[in-house]
């Protein structure tokens, strides 16, 4: 019986029913064995705003957003293309950089594809660079950046890990460093690969009134990174504060002092992020119930219980984690990936004596790639769908950015240092 | 929905001016806003889903399994709303505080409202769905 409920849950989910709803089934399933009422997840759902960190959620969305429908991509990429044009390989640098920036902050790398994408691919190929280069480095850039605070799925990372309170306890300040090096690395590793590989293409000579051009024009952003990451890791507001400060930031940059987002637009931006505000936080309010569920019916423990039957070195254990996640980022949703398997996977983790920040942080590396993972990562079909090009075309074009991560997510699971250093 | 919105600047600049209270209030704002936005999304049919076998078949095929799935999630979200009232129910007897003198009960009424918004948009969706589309 129990598996028949299962399985309808899994057709539910592949058939292309709602998140929420299939987690919802899958709380409801679980409870109704238990013998559970089922107001409980109504319960769980109210519960749910006691955290205060929550409420970061909706104003870093609502920043977003704000900053998408403004030209602030545009004076990124000026800024980052005077800073680094005149190095070898630098615009593909400047792609990197950009991108990753503009995912953090929009916390969507679709956005970033179709945002960054339109304006990035023809400067690479005017410079130089081939098509397949151009169209791999969007589509695969897309996701760089999911490390980087304040991206949303970092933040339902460390919701659901605190929840679940096994491990050492960390912050959500611990978890944001933790990521930047992992990141660094990356793109660290693929501006490398670009240099060594891509060759010559003409670079723009080092222009220091050009520089002070796009300083100027981004002035009223160039703040926002330091008041967001100053704050949180001076420890001088919390992570919620600094949302309502970011969102009061670029509210009076976008609107009043740019003057790129009319009033009566707003209502427009506001509608938008409270769509996708509400989707995430109500998959995230079932899934906190259905985590519950799973720990009082102790699955977990069950879980690493028959791990340890099979797999008793940590080193294996995470190649086996790499191999999982992989394929499921290719499958999966981020967000989806977060909300089922990271109470799942979590305490077996811990048992293995992996550190909660560590695991996050290789998480969210794996699902990073497995966005533009063949057959069907999400990043392909968005960039497909907006360069109007075959799928096949861009399979091959990701496949060298592919390698290169991937070796960069080797070195961030097997060297936990990379995202422990600071403890 | 423009009211909603103004409703959330003001709580965010009495959030800070920093009375006792708003936190509740902002907690309870952001559990609103999650619902509200829900709902819309549940409109325009645009909440996050793992559409893998909808995306490699087609569109005859596409048609049933949309329909399947609308109907089922309709189903859930009369579920879930039919079982807060349960707890509403019971957070009226307790007299429950929300934030500051607001009982917790009207607070969390939106659960079982925007549940039944849904509930209705994703039946409309299963019976009709031709009526599919962004609603805007």
């Amino acid at each position: 019986m129990i598996w028949a409920g299962i399985a309808l849950v899994v057709l539910l989910a592949l058939l292309g029913a709602p998140l929420f709803a299939v987690v919802l089934a899958a709380a409801m399933l679980g409870f109704m064995a238990a013998g559970v009422d089922l107001s409980v997840i109504a319960i769980n759902i109210y519960d749910m705003t006691d955290k205060p960190l929550l409420v970061a959620l909706p104003f870093f969305t609502f920043a977003g957003y704000l900053m998408a429908a403004a030209k602030s991509s545009e004076r990124l990429m000026g800024l980052t293309q005077a800073l680094f044009g005149w190095m070898p390989a630098g615009l593909a640098i400047v792609g990197f950089i950009a991108c990753a920036l503009f995912t953090a902050l929009t916390g969507a790398s679709g956005v970033t594809i179709v945002a960054l994408g339109a304006l990035l691919v023809p400067m690479l190929k005017s410079s130089g660079y081939s098509e397949r280069y151009s169209l791999g480095l969007v589509t695969t850039s897309g996701s760089l950046g999911l490390l980087i605070v304040p991206s949303v799925p970092l933040i339902l990372y460390g919701i659901i890990a605190q929840q679940m309170g096994v491990g050492e306890s960390f912050t959500i300040g611990q978890l944001f460093i933790g990521g930047l090096v992992p990141a660094l690395l990356m793109v660290v590793l693929l501006s490398a690969w670009t240099m060594l590989h891509v060759g010559d293409v003409p670079r723009t000579p080092f222009d220091a009134g050009a520089v002070w051009l796009a300083f100027k024009a981004a002035r009223w952003e160039l703040p926002l990174p330091f008041v967001v990451l100053g704050g949180i890791y001076t420890g001088f507001v919390a992570i919620s504060e600094a949302a309502v400060i970011t969102v009061v930031y670029v509210l009076i940059a976008e609107v009043v002092l740019y003057r790129e987002i009319r009033w009566r637009d707003l209502p427009g931006v506001i509608r938008e992020s409270m769509v996708m505000v509400g989707s995430i936080i109500l998959i995230l309010g079932v899934a906190l119930a259905f985590t519950n569920y799973l720990v009082d019916a102790e699955v977990p423990q069950q879980l690493f219980v028959f791990m340890q039957e099979h797999v008793t070195n940590p080193l294996t254990f995470l190649i086996l984690l790499n191999l999982l996640l992989l394929v499921l980022g290719a499958i999966l949703d981020v967000f989806a990936a977060v909300v089922i398997m990271v109470p799942l996977l979590l305490p077996v983790a811990v048992g293995y004596g992996i550190h909660p920040i560590h695991l996050g942080i290789v998480f969210l590396a794996n699902l990073q790639i497995g966005y533009f993972t063949p057959p069907i990562g999400m990043n392909l079909f968005i960039a497909s769908y907006r360069f109007d090009r075959p799928m096949l075309e861009l399979y091959a074009a990701c496949l060298p950015f592919m390698g290169v991560l991937l070796i960069a997510l080797l070195l961030i699971t097997y060297i936990p240092w990379l995202s422990l250093w600071f403890l | 929905m423009i009211g909603f919105a103004a409703f959330q600047i003001v709580a965010r600049n009495v959030f800070a001016a920093g009375l006792t209270w708003a936190d509740g209030l902002i907690q309870v704002a952001v559990l609103w806003v999650t619902m509200v936005g829900a709902s819309a999304a549940a409109g325009s049919d645009r909440h996050i889903k793992i559409d893998i076998v909808p995306r490699l078949a087609g569109p005859r095929l596409g048609a049933v399994t949309g329909r399947l799935t609308a109907l089922s999630t309709g189903l859930l979200c009369a579920a879930l709303g039919w079982t807060s009232i349960e707890f509403i129910r019971w957070e009226m007897v307790d007299g429950t505080e929300g934030f500051g003198v607001v009982p917790a009960w009207l607070c969390e009424s939106i659960i079982p409202v925007a549940s039944a918004v849904m509930a209705a948009r994703y039946l409309c969706r299963a019976a009709w769905p031709a009526a599919d589309g962004p609603s805007e």
